[in-house]
C-alpha cells in the first residue's frame, strides 16, 4: 500500500476508536436532527398567518404603482402578510415554486393601457396549492383591492362629471343643466380588471426533519476537519509527524495522506448520517443518490481543507478546540444550519457565498426537492473551490516542527 | 570497514543561537558511536540534521555515500530513527504500530509480517502484541519505540536518548538490544547524557557541550584527557565557595569542582591528599560523610573539560 493510503487508513482506524470524536461526529448530529426536526416540525408545514408574499409591478403606466401602493400601505394587510415588492417576475415565480413564497401578485405591463382602453386585463396571483388558506386570503385581498380601485375610479368619474357639468353651464350647447350621458364621458373603470389565480406547480416540500438532516449533515461534516486538525497537531506534539518525515515519504505524501484520512472519515460519517436519517427518521434525500453523494464528497473536501487551515493556525489541540467551533458555527449559521438561510438579515446574505455549509445545504435541499445533478453542479463547484482555497492556505502556512 | 556517516563543519543556528557549532565526526561501519553531553548540548539537533528532519545552516552530512542535502530519500532509506519521545500511536496496538511504520518504509505482505514478528520478539513483547500501546508501561513503550525504528533493517540506527525515564530493568533490556543489533552488523549513533550507558555501549565517543564537540575518541583516549589522575568524590554536609577555594589551595589538588552535594577532586596522588582534604573540610565546618576514590570516567572528563557536571 502506498504511504498515502497507509497514513489515511491509520488515521481512520484511530478516529473510529475515538469515542469522543464519534459522539461529536455521529451521535450529536443525529440527536440534533431528531430534536430540531421534531420540535420545529410544524413550522413551514401548513399555513402561517405571517405569510410571505411578493408583488411584481410590471405596469408601464402609473395605475399599477397606485394599486401596489394601496396594498402595501394598508396596516391591516401588513399585519397578516410579509409583503416584498420585487422586480423580477421569473425569480418570484421560482420562489413560489420552491415554496419560499406562499403567493405572489404579478401586475401586467399593459395594465394602465388596458384600463384606459377599457379592455380586459388580468392581474396574476400565483399561489402555492399547499398553503391554500394563506394563498386564498392573498387572492381575496387582491380582489378586494381591485374592487376598491374600481370604486375609487367611479368616484373620481363622478367628480369629473360634476366638474364637467359645472364648466358646461356657460357653453352654448343644448346640454345645459343636463348631466352628460354615459356615452359622452369615457368609461374608465377597473371593472374590466380581473384576478386570475394560478396554482403554481410547487416543488416537493421538504419536511423540517429533512431540512435539519441536510443542515446538520452540512455542518457536522466540517467537524471532520476539526478532528483532522487535532490529529495533525497531536502528531506534531507527539513527534510521530517528525518520525514520519524521517521515513522516505516526502511532505507532500504525508500531508496528502492526512487529508485523505479526513476525506475517508468524512465519507464514513456521511454514509452513517445518510443511512441513519433515512432509517431512523424516514428522511427523504430524493432519488438522485449520485448527486447527494457528490455534494457530501465535496463537503468532505472542504472539511479536509479546513483541517489544514486549522492545523496551520492552531499551535495546540486546545487552540484548535477554540478556533474550530467558531469557524464551523459561523459557516453553519451563514449556511442555514441553525435557521433557514433565507431568514437571515439581508445584510448578511452576501456573506453566505463564503460558507461551504450554505452551498451544501442548499444543494441537499434542492436534491430532496428533486433537482438534477446539473442543477446542483454550481453548488458542488463552489464547495470545492472553498475547500481548495482552505487547503492551499493551510498547506502554505503549515508548520511541521 | 569504511566510514558510513561523515559529518563535516555542521552548523545550525536558530536566530543568534548556534545550537550546533562547527561539528565534525565520522562513524565507521559496524561501530557504536556515542554523542555524550548534558541536555541542550546540541545532540538532538545534530541527530535531527543527520536524519533529514532539519536543514543545516552550514556543513555537510554524508550517509552511506549519499549527501543529505542532495539525496535525502536515499539517506532516509538507509537510516532507522529512534526518537527521544515515544513516537507511537497510543490507541493502536503494538502490532498495528509496527505494521504502520513498516509500511512507511515500504514493507508489505509477508516481509512486513515477519519484520513485525521479529521486532516484537526483539522487544520481548510478542505475547502482548495485540494490546494497545497506551496500556504499556514506560519501559515497554520505549522498547516498541526502538522496534519501530529497526523494522526495515537499516544500515545505520540513530538513537536519541532511548532510555530516558524508564526503570533499570527496561534500561538493561534496551542496552542489550543495542548490543545485539550492533552484533548483527548495524551501525549505531547513540546519544545520551548518561555516561554509564555511553561507557558501556560505545566504541567511540564525542562529548558535546554548547553545540560543540569538546573531546572525542575511545573511552581510554578520553580518560587520558584527565592525565591519569585519581578522582576523589567527597560528600559533605555543605559546599560553599569558601570551602571550595580552600580545597583548591591544598597541595597536590589539580582541580576541585562542585558536583551534586559533593566536591570532586582530581589529583595525581590521592594517598597524599586525602588527609589534608579531610582536615581542611572539617576545619571549615563542612562535615565529611563519605569519600570515594575512583579512576577517571566520562563524568570526570566532562567535569575536567567544562568545570561542570553532566547533570547540571
Amino acid at each position: 500500500m502506498s504511504p498515502l493510503f497507509t497514513i489515511a487508513a491509520k488515521d481512520t482506524k484511530i478516529m473510529v476508536r475515538d469515542r469522543a470524536a464519534l459522539l461529536v461526529m455521529l451521535a450529536m448530529p443525529l440527536g440534533l436532527i431528531f430534536i430540531l426536526g421534531s420540535a420545529l416540525g410544524n413550522i413551514g408545514e401548513g399555513d402561517s398567518l405571517d405569510t410571505k408574499v411578493a408583488i411584481v409591478n410590471l405596469d408601464e403606466g402609473d395605475t399599477g404603482a397606485r394599486f401596489v401602493e394601496g396594498l402595501t400601505s394598508s396596516e391591516d394587510i401588513d399585519a397578516v402578510f410579509n409583503i416584498s415588492v420585487r422586480e423580477d417576475a421569473e425569480a418570484v415565480r421560482t420562489e413560489v415554486e420552491r415554496g419560499d413564497l406562499t403567493a405572489a401578485l404579478i401586475v401586467p405591463a399593459d395594465l394602465t393601457e388596458k384600463v384606459l382602453a377599457d379592455e380586459p386585463v388580468a392581474l396574476e396571483v400565483l399561489q402555492d396549492p399547499g398553503s391554500q388558506m394563506s394563498a386564498g386570503i392573498w387572492a381575496g385581498v387582491v380582489r378586494a383591492g381591485v374592487a376598491n380601485a374600481s370604486a375609487q375610479i367611479i368616484a373620481a368619474h363622478t367628480l369629473q362629471e360634476t366638474f364637467a357639468g359645472g364648466a358646461a353651464q356657460g357653453a352654448p350647447s343644448g346640454t345645459v343643466g343636463s348631466p352628460p350621458s354615459a356615452q359622452q364621458i369615457p368609461e374608465l373603470a377597473f371593472d374590466a380588471v380581473t384576478v386570475r389565480e394560478v396554482e403554481v406547480e410547487i416543488e416537493k416540500q421538504v419536511s423540517m426533519i429533512s431540512y435539519y438532516a441536510a443542515a446538520m449533515s452540512g455542518m457536522f461534516l466540517l467537524f471532520g476537519g476539526m478532528f483532522g486538525a487535532f490529529s495533525f497537531v497531536r502528531e506534531r506534539r507527539e513527534q510521530t509527524l517528525a518520525r514520519m518525515m524521517s521515513t522516505p515519504s516526502g511532505k507532500v505524501t504525508i500531508v496528502g495522506g492526512k487529508a485523505l484520512g479526513v476525506l475517508l472519515i468524512g465519507a464514513l460519517q456521511f454514509i452513517v448520517l445518510y443511512l441513519g436519517t433515512r432509517l431512523l427518521f424516514q428522511v427523504d434525500w430524493g432519488t438522485n443518490v449520485l448527486g447527494v453523494v457528490l455534494v457530501g464528497f465535496a463537503e468532505t473536501i472542504a472539511a479536509a481543507g479546513l483541517a489544514m487551515t486549522l492545523a496551520a493556525l492552531g499551535r495546540s489541540e486546545r487552540a484548535i478546540g477554540g478556533i474550530a467551533p467558531a469557524f464551523i458555527m459561523l459557516f453553519a449559521a451563514l449556511g442555514g444550519s441553525m435557521i433557514p438561510a433565507e431568514q437571515l438579515p439581508e445584510w448578511l446574505l452576501p456573506a453566505q457565498v463564503l460558507s461551504p455549509v450554505y452551498w451544501t445545504v442548499d444543494a441537499f435541499l434542492d436534491l430532496m426537492r428533486g433537482a438534477t445533478l446539473a442543477a446542483v453542479a454550481p453548488n458542488i463547484a463552489a464547495v470545492l473551490a472553498i475547500g481548495l482555497v482552505l487547503f492551499w492556505f493551510g498547506v502554505w502556512r503549515l508548520r511541521y516542527e | 570497514m569504511g566510514t558510513i556517516v561523515e559529518v563535516r563543519g555542521l552548523v545550525k543556528r536558530f536566530g543568534e543561537l548556534a545550537a550546533v557549532d562547527d561539528v565534525s565526526f565520522a562513524i565507521e561501519q559496524g561501530e557504536i558511536f556515542g554523542l555524550l553531553g548534558p541536555n541542550g548540548a546540541g545532540k538532538t539537533t545534530t541527530i535531527s540534521m543527520v536524519s533529514c528532519l532539519i536543514d543545516p545552516t552550514a556543513g555537510s552530512i554524508t550517509v552511506d555515500g549519499n549527501e543529505v542535502a542532495t539525496a535525502p530519500g536515499a539517506v532516509k532509506s538507509t537510516l532507522g530513527v529512534v526518537p527521544q519521545e515515544i513516537a507511537l500511536y497510543p490507541t493502536l496496538s503494538a502490532q498495528e504500530n509496527l505494521a504502520f511504520w513498516g509500511q512507511m518504509y515500504g514493507l508489505s505482505g509477508g516481509a512486513l509480517k515477519s519484520a513485525v514478528a521479529e521486532a516484537l520478539e526483539l522487544a520481548g513483547l510478542a505475547d502482548r502484541a495485540k494490546e494497545r500501546v497506551e496500556k504499556y508501561s514506560g519501559g515497554m513503550k520505549r522498547r516498541i519505540n526502538i522496534a519501530a525504528g529497526i523494522l526495515h533493517k537499516p544500515k545505520v540506527l540513530l538513537m536519541d536518548e532511548p532510555t530516558v525515564g524508564i526503570d533499570p530493568q527496561s534500561r538493561n533490556h534496551i542496552l542489550e538490544t543495542v548490543k545485539q543489533l550492533n552484533a548483527a552488523g548495524m551501525t549505531v549513533l547513540y546519544t545520551s547524557h548518561y555516561m554509564e550507558e555511553v561507557e558501556y555501549l560505545c566504541d567511540r565517543i564525542a562529548i558535546m557541550d554548547h553545540g560543540k564537540i569538546i573531546a572525542s575518541g575511545t573511552l581510554n583516549e578520553l580518560r587520558d584527557v584527565v592525565g591519569g589522575m585519581d578522582v576523589v568524590d567527597v560528600k559533605v554536609t555543605e559546599v560553599t565557595d569558601c570551602v571550595l577555594d580552600r580545597v583548591r589551595e591544598i597541595e597536590g589538588v589539580k582541580q576541585a569542582d562542585r558536583t551534586d552535594g559533593a566536591i570532586q577532586v582530581l589529583t595525581p596522588s590521592s594517598g597524599s591528599v586525602l588527609g589534608k582534604l579531610v582536615a581542611t573540610l572539617e576545619s571549615e565546618g563542612a562535615h565529611v560523610t563519605s569519600i570515594t576514590v575512583t579512576e577517571p570516567n566520562l563524568e570526570s572528563v566532562f567535569l575536567h573539560l567544562t568545570g561542570k557536571s553532566l547533570r547540571d
